[in-house]
């Protein structure tokens, strides 16, 4: 009873005297410090006043923490000084960069002297000497990851001589989606924050085979120049952040967000995400990383899909057939096909097959006989090794232009003079300026286009939700199907030659195929559901077609389509439009666009555009 | 209903049934070549919310395929279940003899800079006695890599370091 009385008098003891005893007007100084504010991911607003974007009571000593850097500090410190029999459970052994900081800040020599073993061992398991900013770029088959994901990943101090990438951990930051919810409220959930963020910390290769083999998107891995020091801070404060849940934003709160918090605490001074109020778009944020100085080098790893086409571009079309056929089933090595063949073209055949093969067995779980016979190519390849795959790489995907378009143009519909003024918040259509982009992709979401026409009558012209178009070229090894959806308002041909504002929901498939080497042919069958003031009834469907042609040339995009749409009501629409893109710099483009519209409600209409288009985050 | 998996969803290796294999039941490491990656493509509306991911992995044990890295299945101060993630790459690596896993391999296994590229070659002489069929697991795979170093006079010092 007495030992007992006497430890929590040594124990009060201990923490009463040891409470240091600072001047408020420092603690209200360190409580404004930007290290403070990016420890607690704090903003500031001027009618909210101070808020932490983390939602979890856990992350916070004090009551009111998430409001208030000033109490959070004071609760922090109080809590720095807890007896150190606390072990992992003490306050600084879950909180080890705030505790560096404030140790080095306030000059804390007296503090207790927890064994973090559970922090140590998972420090010492990173090992944290230098870190890689990792994006993996977009995917052609589906544009919509054009906007990306940006990941970190921490290397130990021989990655680099060791060229051993593959053992070293990622830092990532995503939403955290439970069970069941289905695609649409998925969706909906993610855009509208309906899910927290989590970080994970992952083996990195785990992150590479999603991205590289089952998405089939190339990665870009950015070589930052953080100094091991800084690495460390960063990652001590990831060790703070688990199973901590935050907001989570598709737009603006998002990964690539998160990751220019950590950068910040990581090295503060750095002014990263005031850049990004309202949106952060990952290629945006590689930019603003790399325009803060922070990339030392550029290392690029293309996707199994572009391999396979890397190693199959220079075969003939005799060979990649034969390719096919052995990766499809076993083709004996005498078949007189194969032998006819010199040994190194054999080799590519080889490996053509092979990665064939496995290419299509990607996300599909283990199957005996593909198993078998991927292993029979690798032997085959083992005693005939093709030269190492050399793929060209393409153009750095931050060096594309900005994700924002403000648009002004100027143009004449039959005999109506207009001005046209038009913003998209974001991002890419088929003839925006190409450098960074695959051809024959589009995304775009939340555009306005609004009219002047001479005489002073303002209309609104079209309001597009979003438009996304994946024409990804078919060939001999593989066949992906091209696709398209779209909706919003947009004026169309009605009744007395006027142009009716209609709701609209379209979406089609159908091939692409590569007819040169920057020329793609596409057709694809659609259908649309329209909502037209013109029409009886309130909804009308429609089948039709979308056909063209695309052009990469030395001017920029120059696209020749054709569609119509045949509703169910009997009217037909077509239309038909050649528009050249002329690329005057990264971020300035002018189009010049002609077409002519078809209606039974009405005669044809030709309309001539000249967009100047400014590419401008 | 499907479960949205982009990350790949570990379950932390159970304590209670331990010694079923090394490093745990759930454990990559009996896994065999070509098994298929875990999760699925991401589909359509994942990409779009930026790379979802399931769970939330966190820590050496949740992070490793599951298995329980406490064990002593660590080489050259790496630790071994990092690999069994790369069996794929690593046998095409090794019939190729060249590429980033057969590196990563050599630096696991404890090998010296000077001595990479000659391990290379060897593993790729023998490629036939590592991967010996389509059904070897990574322990299969790790145990032949052993005795192809024995065999070998400048390697063999490094069969027997771990």
């Amino acid at each position: 009873m007495l030992t007992r009385f006497l430890w929590l008098a040594l124990l009060a003891c201990t923490s009463l005297n040891a409470a240091p005893s600072i001047a408020p007007a420092t603690l209200d100084r360190l409580a404004q410090d930007p290290n403070w504010i990016a420890l607690g991911h704090y903003e500031y607003k001027r009618l909210r006043g101070w808020h932490s974007y983390v939602d979890d009571r856990r992350f916070f000593l004090a009551g009111n923490g998430r409001y208030s850097p000033a109490d959070e500090l004071a609760a922090t410190l109080k809590a720095l000084y807890e007896p150190a029999t606390l072990g992992n459970k003490h306050a600084q052994c879950i909180f080890p960069a705030r505790t560096r900081w404030l140790r080095a800040s306030l000059n804390l020599s007296d503090l207790p002297q927890p064994e973090c073993t559970d922090f140590h061992r998972w420090y010492g398991d990173i090992a944290p000497h230098s870190a890689v900013l990792v994006f993996p770029a977009a995917y052609l088959n589906s544009p919509s990851s054009m906007f990306g994901h940006t990941l970190l990943r921490i290397d130990q101090a021989d990655t680099q001589a060791d060229k051993t990438a593959l053992l070293s951990y990622a830092i990532n930051f995503g939403a955290y989606v439970e069970g069941s919810d289905n695609s649409m409220l998925y969706a909906w959930k993610g855009l509208a924050g309906g899910y927290p963020g989590l970080f994970s910390l992952v083996p990195y290769q785990q992150k590479l085979a999603e991205y590289r083999s089952l998405e089939n998107r190339d990665l870009w891995e950015y070589q930052l120049n953080l100094t091991p020091e800084e690495t460390g801070r960063l990652v001590e404060h990831v060790w703070e952040l688990q199973q901590i849940r935050f907001d989570y934003f598709f737009f603006d709160e998002n990964c690539s967000y998160r990751l220019l918090e950590l950068l910040q605490v990581a090295r503060p001074g750095l002014r990263l995400t005031e850049q990004f109020p309202l949106a952060a778009i990952p290629t945006d944020t590689v930019k603003a990383v790399k325009a803060a100085g922070l990339v030392q080098h550029t290392e690029y790893r293309p996707s199994r899909e572009r391999e396979l086409l890397a190693r199959a571009a220079p075969l003939s079309a005799g060979e990649q057939a034969l390719a096919q056929r052995m990766a499809q089933s076993s083709v004996a090595s005498s078949d007189p096909a194969f032998t006819a063949l010199h040994r190194e073209r054999q080799a590519l055949v080889l490996d053509a097959a092979y990665r064939l093969l496995r290419y299509e067995a990607s996300g599909q779980p283990r199957d005996a006989e593909r198993s078998q016979r991927s292993f029979s190519l690798l032997q085959a390849i083992n005693r005939n090794p093709p030269p190492a795959l050399q793929v060209e790489r393409p153009g750095l995907p931050e060096e594309g232009h900005p994700s924002r378009t403000w648009e002004l143009g100027l143009g004449s519909r039959d005999d109506r003079a207009f001005a046209e003024y038009g913003l998209r918040m974001a991002y890419h259509d088929l003839q925006d300026n190409a450098y960074g982009f695959p051809l024959g992709a589009q995304i775009e979401l939340g555009g306005l286009k609004v009219r002047q026409y001479e005489g002073g009558d303002w209309q609104l012209q079209q309001f597009n939700l979003a438009t996304i178009r994946s024409l990804s070229p078919r060939n001999d090894l593989l066949k992906p199907w091209s696709w398209q959806v779209s909706g919003g308002l947009e004026r169309v041909l009605g009744k007395h030659d006027d142009a009716v504002l209609v709701t609209h929901l379209n979406g089609g498939a159908g091939g692409t195929w590569q007819l040169g080497p920057d020329v793609l042919g596409f057709a694809l069958g659609t259908l649309r559901v329209e909502h037209n003031n013109d029409f009886a009834a309130f909804a009308v469907p429609a089948a039709g077609f979308d056909t063209g042609l695309l052009w990469r040339n030395s001017l920029g995009n120059l696209r020749l389509e054709a569609k119509g749409d045949y509703f169910t009501n009997g009217e037909a629409r077509r239309q038909l439009s050649l528009a050249q893109q002329w690329e005057l710099s990264p971020t300035l483009g002018v189009r010049l666009a002609a077409q002519r519209d078809f209606s039974h409600l009405g005669g044809p209409v030709n309309e001539v555009l000249l967009e100047l288009k400014w590419y401008h985050y | 209903m499907k479960r949205i998996l982009l990350g790949s969803l570990f379950t932390v290796a159970s304590l209670q049934a331990f010694a079923q294999a090394p490093g745990g039941p759930d454990c990559g490491w009996g896994n065999m070549l070509f098994e298929g990656q875990r999760g699925t493509p991401a589909h359509f509306l994942a990409s779009t919310t930026n790379g979802t991911s399931g769970n939330a992995t966190f820590g050496m044990t949740s992070g490793t395929n599951g298995c329980n890295t406490s064990g002593a299945l660590t080489y050259g101060g790496k630790s071994w279940i990092a690999m069994n993630g790369m069996m794929n790459e690593l046998s095409e690596d090794m019939a190729q003899g060249q590429g980033e896993a057969l590196t990563t391999y050599a630096v696991v296994l404890g090998v010296k800079p000077e001595d990479r590229a000659y391990f290379s070659s060897v593993t790729h002489q023998h490629f036939n006695d590592i991967f010996k069929s389509a059904d070897v697991t990574a322990e299969d795979v790790h145990a032949n890599t052993l005795n192809v170093l024995k065999n070998d006079p400048r390697l063999a010092k490094y069969a027997t370091q771990a």
